[in-house]
Parts: structure tokens; sequence; C-alpha cells
């Protein structure tokens, strides 16, 4: 068993330990800043059916975009690493053509209205569960988690926690799906 | 005097940025590259978040006024870890060992008092689950409760999985979130 403590508020009483008590909490961010790349998925099986209506009642299903690689993004408005990616999706499907990359944001348990003065207007499609029955069938284990979906419709990757979604490791992976 | 502003400028940048996203942590512990930060939280917090979501204030009192944190935790290692609830528990000034109050068992009793189906997802979701996988680059955030108030200052054990073995995050003088 390892073991590791660390007492955040010990009291720091000459410059030096203070100085790098200053240079730990400096670096904080650098720990809760958004995670990175996205892990493959270790056997490869076809996406779950995700068929969910927009805020409009329109109904998007995954089955429409084959032949495309889509990023599935499943988030709350109350999340705050979902909140602080969600204006990546927007960034990096401005990357790609929209014949050969989509992005469908879907929210889990709540009110369009409410989510829609957190989104405004999007490039891609924002989809409703409102009773996270897609979200149990896609095995998610925590908001937000995102999956990549290849071509053929098939699970890729999967990233569980906040992302910067143009990040270049991410765009890469889209790249070599493409 | 200008090593001083260095750090004083890189200390107020990096508080800003960790507040405006809402996810500055009190307490820190790192093993190598698995972080895990620890807030505690109070009852009016925690009252007002769950009212915005569809809970009464009765049917969330017991959970507000429960010794409650917010986790979060990252693996930037280069292997898969995982990590139980029921493996962790906090240990008071005196001794005694308490373990955290699992989602389930919470989710049982909103069932119960017929709490509406959506504040109940939003209540599992925005808990530490039971259980947690985290590949490589993973970050998972999430709140979780105590069974019992532990006697301050107290220690809370945190452990995890990987394919090395067990493992054991440790944090000493932390105190229950008081409005």
């Amino acid at each position: 068993m390892n073991s590791f403590s660390t007492n955040w508020n010990a009291p720091v009483t000459d410059r030096r330990r203070f100085i790098v008590g200053l240079g730990l909490l400096a670096a904080f961010p650098c720990v809760w800043a958004q995670g990175r790349g996205m892990a493959a998925l270790p056997a490869v099986s076809p996406a779950p059916t995700l068929r969910l209506k927009d805020a409009d009642d329109k109904m998007i299903d995954l089955a429409q975009y084959k032949g495309r690689v889509v990023l599935i993004n499943f988030w709350a408005t109350w999340c705050p690493p979902c909140r602080k990616e969600f204006p990546s999706l927007g960034r990096v499907r401005k990357l790609f053509k929209p014949g050969e990359f989509e992005v469908i944001a879907v929210n889990v348990g709540e009110d369009p209205d409410a989510v829609f003065s957190f989104t405004g207007i999007t490039d891609f499609p924002v989809v409703f569960d409102r009773d996270s029955k897609t979200m149990g069938a896609w095995s998610v284990r925590g908001l937000p988690t995102t999956f990549l979906v290849d071509r053929q419709g098939r699970l890729a990757y999967r990233a569980t926690g906040g992302r910067e979604f143009d990040d270049p490791e991410i765009v890469n992976l889209i790249k070599a799906m493409r | 005097m200008r090593v001083w502003s260095f750090f004083l400028m890189a200390f107020l940048f990096a508080w800003n940025v960790a507040a405006q996203d809402g996810m500055e942590m009190r307490h820190l512990v790192r093993q190598g590259a698995i972080a895990l930060g620890v807030n505690p939280l109070t009852a009016s917090a925690r009252n007002a978040f769950y009212e915005a979501r569809g809970f009464t204030v009765a049917a969330i009192r017991p959970y507000a006024e429960a010794c409650g944190f917010s986790f979060g935790m990252q693996n930037a290692t280069d292997r898969a870890m995982r990590t139980s609830l029921s493996d962790w528990h906090a240990i008071g000034a005196d001794g005694a060992r308490i373990a955290f109050t699992l989602p389930e068992a919470w989710d049982a009793q909103w069932e119960r008092a017929g709490v509406p189906a959506a504040a109940r997802i939003a209540f599992k979701w925005a808990q530490f689950q039971t259980n947690n996988a985290f590949e490589p680059g993973d970050w998972i955030m999430g709140m979780a409760t105590l069974k019992g108030v532990p006697k301050a200052p107290f220690r809370l054990v945190a452990r995890y999985q990987d394919n090395r073995g067990d493992h054991e995050l440790v944090l000493d003088k932390l105190e229950c979130a008081r409005d």
C-alpha cells in the first residue's frame, strides 16, 4: 500500500516556504484544467442507439450520421467541467467539413428552456435525454463523458471528465478517423 | 522584489482562473500523476444547488446537513485506475472511523420521499459515484457525504487501484464546512 499525504493548510513561516507554497498554488489550476486526449476503447463495438429530440422537437438519430465521425458529448448545465468544455465543441466542429464530422451534445435530465439559456444557438444538435435512459444505454459513468463514433457507427474513443476538444491531440484523432 | 512580484501575479492569476472555472479545491493531495482535490461543502451551498434542481428544502435537508465534500480526482498517468467509495473513510481526532454514505442509499431515500425523477437524475450524476473507472487523462468530480460527523480535525483516506496494486491518498486536518 502506497501512502502519501499533503497538509495543504500547514502554516508557512519563512519566505522560502512561502514562495514554494505560492508556486504550488500557482500550479494548482493545472491539476484542475481539463483532462487530455481520449482513451481508445478496448473492443470496437457498434454504438448504442441514440434517437433523441432537440429543443424544436426534431428527432436526431445517430444512424443518420453514418459515414461521418461523430463526437457524442453527455453533459448538464449544472456540471462545471461540462460548462467549461462546451464552447470547445463548437470550435472543433468548425475545424471539419459537415460531411466528415459532426458533434451531438446530449443534455441529461434538464429542461430545454434552461439549457438554451446557457447554450444559445449552436452549430451542432443539442438533444435531450430527459429520463437518462440513453445515458444508461451508453454506459456513461459520470458527467461529462464524450465518445468518438467512427464512420462505420462504432464506438472508438471515450473521455470521462472535461476536455478541450480543439486540443491538437483530439483533433488529430478525429483527422485519423475521417 | 521581482521574484515576489512574479509569484504574487502567478498566484492571483491561478486563483482567478480556478475561481472562474468553479473548480477550486481547498485541499489537494497528489501521488505521482494522481491528484485528489477535496472541498468541504456547507449546508447552504448544497441546499441552494439541489433546490434549484427540484428538491424541496425538507427532502434535501438530511443530505445538506451531513458532513459533505466535493471531490475532484484526476488520472494523469498512462494506466487505468479505479476507485470504490466504499473503500474511502474518515478517521476522526478521537480515532473513530466513519464511512461514506453511498449515492444508492440516498437515492433509495429520495424514492421513498417521492422526489421528482429529474431531481433524482441531477442528484445521481452530481455525486462522486460509488465505483469510478479512470482511463489515462480522465478526471471526475462529484459530491459525497460521510455517515457521521468526525471529530475535527480529521483524516480522509481515499483508496484507488491500478495494475500496480492498491494505493491510498491521505489528507489531514480536515473539518466539515459550517455556514
